[in-house]
């Protein structure tokens, strides 16, 4: 009468995803994402065991090359904590772009003023300068919206935009352009306002340091403090918190600042740590990457770190690969973007299991 | 029988991962019986009805039609099949005339044939006594007339079965009596009908009832031959006491609550009108009313929640004058929300973190600048026994808390907090026998020690139980507080209906 012996597949969801099951399907999606960069290779001419090979020696290779990596990490290390604690909270804060560059502006806006001072006042005013700027701009949005219901994603993206182009102003003619220069970009800053480098021989600065104990803070702030568990609360039912009592605007607005603030060091690391001296191609990109890294990261402020080295690494690793094989560099960004694919699909897929049911 | 039963049903089983939601069900419905689903909440009731309307496909078994085995993968494949459904929530367009709302989408294909799908609808409305205009807005219809139109939407699509899932949950008494009027109409020509309900009152009206427990079926009995009490001992496993109010032991003290004239607009229309309410200490007083009508709003009011337009509030004789859940709560005021869930628990919170929800800047869950894990989790602890929440212990997920579980953990907290008021706003809706019991022993406790309790309820039978006085809510109004003693349902009922009795003045 009924078609019993048929047998189809069906995805169900999982109630429980068991830890092995998380690693079998990472490990699943490194391969898959291996698989389909080696194929990128191939299309550019190249064996894919010479540049990955490249991609590894020219990111670990060497002391130096190690150094040069961690470098490229700590600004993603900073805003991949910055998108952290806003998307925990499901504040989805796209801003940190623009609060990079608030940061980085506010600092260089305190500290030139502040020429010929000892490191050991121009290093703190950076640093704080850093800190408050990026926080700043974040809570220019999140007064928007806690005042005036705007999305914070329309607003931070909006705010983005603004900020480039006000600094491109200011320094095209502006008060902080080089004098006699002919780049949008300010003079070298004082030396004793840059912060120091770890180790001779590598461009390793303080602001790795920094990074981590920074990394180490947030976590800390997430997992045992109030603030965290608020944070924990909001992202999963900030109706509930609020009527048990929380002001939840003031929620919001401190996410957006401490997000900001994170932030905000990313440009003080790269104007101070690695260009010294302001200007946009300096500054440009890692917000935007670090959404990247702290999905990648899930949201955890050591999967951040993970992460950002791993990004860091790619990014140092493809000057060699493009001049040892004939791999241009930019396919780097391609590279990360297919592991966020493959990474995201991984995840997903660990919620799901494949089973046999009978019926048509 | 002789006759072919209109639905069979056999070895339905259905499986949830781990879960056995039906296990091995078997069941027939006659044509023109009124067969009652009863069961606890998580019993399986959904699922099966579910499983009947298509929404899910059942891993093993049968199901029959008219002695036909059918395959039921969508709605539509069970419309089709001769099966409609009354959801508990409507799925009406309340700006579509009736005829607009029955005759779109079900089978008019492009084009809608107004004249045709009118005397239609006359026609079954005049079969079964429904007594609707098929040219009023959906929108200005009342929740009992909402209801019919579904009804009528389903046997206009040809059901010969009729599944209702607890269709007198918003409805008045009144209402629902209409209801089974126009039911028993139905099966009267042979049409059946599937009644999901726990309320026993209209469970003891069906010709037979499939009593499950736990996904399994543990008996189909006509309904002449049982008693309530034996349904219940089926449905629970064990025989439950009614509650009790168990006296009004204490003399009620000095006012704790006083409402004035509170008033609440939402588009300049009044959502509460000119409420005006006292509480004493030690005084549980009971509101009832159908949902809707301004509970909701009362409560979120006096919770700090929502801001009044008008009138004003009385704590301990002493004016409201910032309304914020922090304020209110700071003075010893604890809100168990109806909507547990959505308002009560957060789901990526464990158990001991829940129970100090807003809290969690007080001196006592800090250390430093930290949360103090061994403050809470001895918290958790006295919680999880004092109020016997079944979990594994404070660190367990709230996200797989049943309903009662879920309430008890709310309860731990708000009571805890509620040293002068608590506001309950449907403690035990969607909770088992079992559940609902333990909540009312512990407001009556609460009570004893001289909280003062507003308490809203939809079953008459808890607020006659639990409440020295009660209150009935109509449009956003309190019309009238009667003593328990002296009130009688119809008193109740007809007020809930918007009827203002001599009783009242």
């Amino acid at each position: 009468m009924t078609d019993f012996n048929l047998v189809e597949w069906r995805f169900e969801r999982r109630l429980d995803p068991r830890p092995a099951a998380r690693i079998v399907a990472l490990a699943v999606a490194a391969a898959a994402a291996a698989l389909v960069c080696s194929l990128l290779f191939i299309a550019a001419g190249a064996s894919p065991r010479a540049a990955f090979a490249a991609l590894l020696q020219g990111s670990f290779g060497s002391l130096r090359a190690a150094g040069e990596t961690l470098v490229k990490a700590t600004p993603l290390i900073f805003t991949g904590l910055a998108a952290c604690v806003a998307f925990r909270a499901r504040i989805w804060n796209i801003g940190a772009e623009g609060q990079v560059f608030a940061g980085a502006m506010f600092a260089y806006w305190l500290q030139h003023n502040l020429t010929g001072f000892p490191p050991f006042v121009q290093i703190p005013v950076v640093i704080a300068g850093g800190i408050v700027g990026g926080a700043l701009y974040a809570g220019l949005a999140g007064v928007l919206k806690t005042r005036f219901s705007v999305d914070e994603v329309i607003s931070t993206v909006m705010l983005n935009y603004i900020i480039v182009y006000v600094l491109s102003l200011l320094l095209l003619r502006g008060p902080w352009s080089e004098a006699g220069g002919f780049f949008e970009q300010t003079p070298k800053v004082d030396p004793d306002s840059a912060l120091p480098l770890l180790f001779s021989g590598s461009r390793l600065h303080f602001g790795f340091l920094l990074a981590i104990v920074t990394a180490g803070l947030v976590q800390m702030l997430l997992t045992r403090t109030p603030l965290g568990y608020e944070i924990k609360a909001a992202g999963s039912n900030i109706r509930a918190l609020e009527v048990q009592g929380t002001n939840t605007r003031r929620l919001i607005l401190v996410v957006l600042l401490v997000s900001g603030a994170l932030a905000g060091l990313a440009g003080i690391t790269e104007v101070y740590g690695v260009h010294y001296r302001l200007k946009a191609g300096a500054i440009t990109g890692y917000g935007y990457s670090g959404i990247i890294v702290a999905i990648l990261g899930q949201l955890h402020p050591v999967g951040v770190v993970v992460a950002s080295v791993l990004f860091g690494a790619l990014l140092n690793g493809a000057t060699l690969m493009q001049i040892k094989t004939s791999v241009p560099s930019a396919l780097i960004y391609a590279i990360q973007a297919i592991l966020l694919l493959f990474f995201l699909a991984g995840w997903a897929a660990c919620n799901f299991r494949l089973r046999r049911v009978a019926r048509a | 029988m002789s006759k072919i039963p209109r639905l069979s049903v056999r070895h339905l089983t259905k499986r949830f991962a781990a879960l056995v939601a039906n296990d091995d069900i078997s069941l027939d419905v006659m044509p023109g019986e009124l067969h009652c689903l009863l069961g606890e909440n998580g019993a399986g009731k959904s699922t099966l009805s579910s499983c009947l309307y298509g929404l899910y496909q059942p891993d093993a078994g049968e199901i029959r039609v008219d002695g036909k085995t059918v395959q039921l993968r969508s709605p539509g494949e069970a419309i089709r099949a001769g099966i409609g459904m009354v959801h508990q929530h409507f799925v009406l367009v309340p700006g579509f005339t009736v005829v607009e709302n029955v005759a779109v989408g079900t089978g008019s294909g492009w084009r809608l044939g107004r004249a045709e799908a009118l005397s239609r609808i006359e026609a079954i409305c005049s079969t079964y006594g429904i007594s609707l205009n098929p040219h009023q807005f959906v929108g200005d219809l009342s929740v009992g007339e909402q209801q019919w139109v579904e009804i009528v939407k389903a046997l206009y699509t040809g059901a010969r079965l009729l599944i209702l899932d607890e269709p007198t949950a918003v409805l008045t008494p009144e209402e629902s009596r209409r209801l089974f009027a126009i039911v028993r109409r139905l099966t009267g020509e042979d049409l059946s009908i599937v009644l999901i309900s726990h309320k026993m009152a209209e469970v003891m009206q069906s010709d037979q009832v499939s009593v499950l427990r736990k996904g399994r079926l543990v008996g189909t009995v006509v309904t002449s031959q049982v008693s309530r009490d034996q349904l219940t001992t089926m449905m629970v496993g064990r025989s439950v006491a009614a509650p009790t109010r168990a006296g009004d032991a204490k003399a009620h003290g000095e006012t704790v609550l006083s409402v004035r004239g509170l008033t609440q607009l939402r588009d300049r229309r009044p959502v509460l009108d000119n409420a005006s309410l006292d509480i004493a200490a030690g005084e549980i007083v009971g509101i009832a009313g159908v949902s809707g009508n301004g509970q909701d709003e009362l409560f979120e009011c006096l919770a700090g929640l929502a801001h009044p337009d008008g009138g004003k509030i009385l704590l301990d004789g002493e004016t409201l004058q910032a309304y914020s859940p922090a304020t209110i709560a700071a003075k010893g005021v604890g809100y168990v929300p109806s909507d547990r869930f959505r308002d009560g628990l957060v789901a990526d919170l464990d158990i001991g973190e829940n129970l100090v929800l807003g809290q969690q800047w007080q001196a006592r869950w800090r250390k430093g600048p930290f949360i103090d894990a061994a403050a809470l989790d001895a918290n958790a602890r006295t919680a999880i026994s004092a109020y016997s929440i079944a979990a594994t212990g404070p660190s367990a997920p709230s996200r797989k808390l049943s309903g009662g579980n879920a309430q008890k953990v709310i309860l731990a907290r708000e009571f805890a907090k509620a040293t002068r008021l608590l506001l309950c706003n449907q403690p035990t809706r969607g909770l088992d026998i079992g559940a609902i019991e333990f909540v009312h022993r512990q407001l009556l406790r609460k009570r004893d020690e001289g909280c003062a309790i507003l308490l809203a309820s939809e079953e008459l039978d808890d607020l006659f139980a639990l409440s020295r006085r009660i209150g009935v809510m109509f449009r956003g109004r309190i019309l009238a507080v009667l003593d328990t003693k002296k009130a009688t349902y119809d008193e109740i009922g007809s007020l809930m209906a918007g009827h203002r009795s001599e009783a009242a003045a």
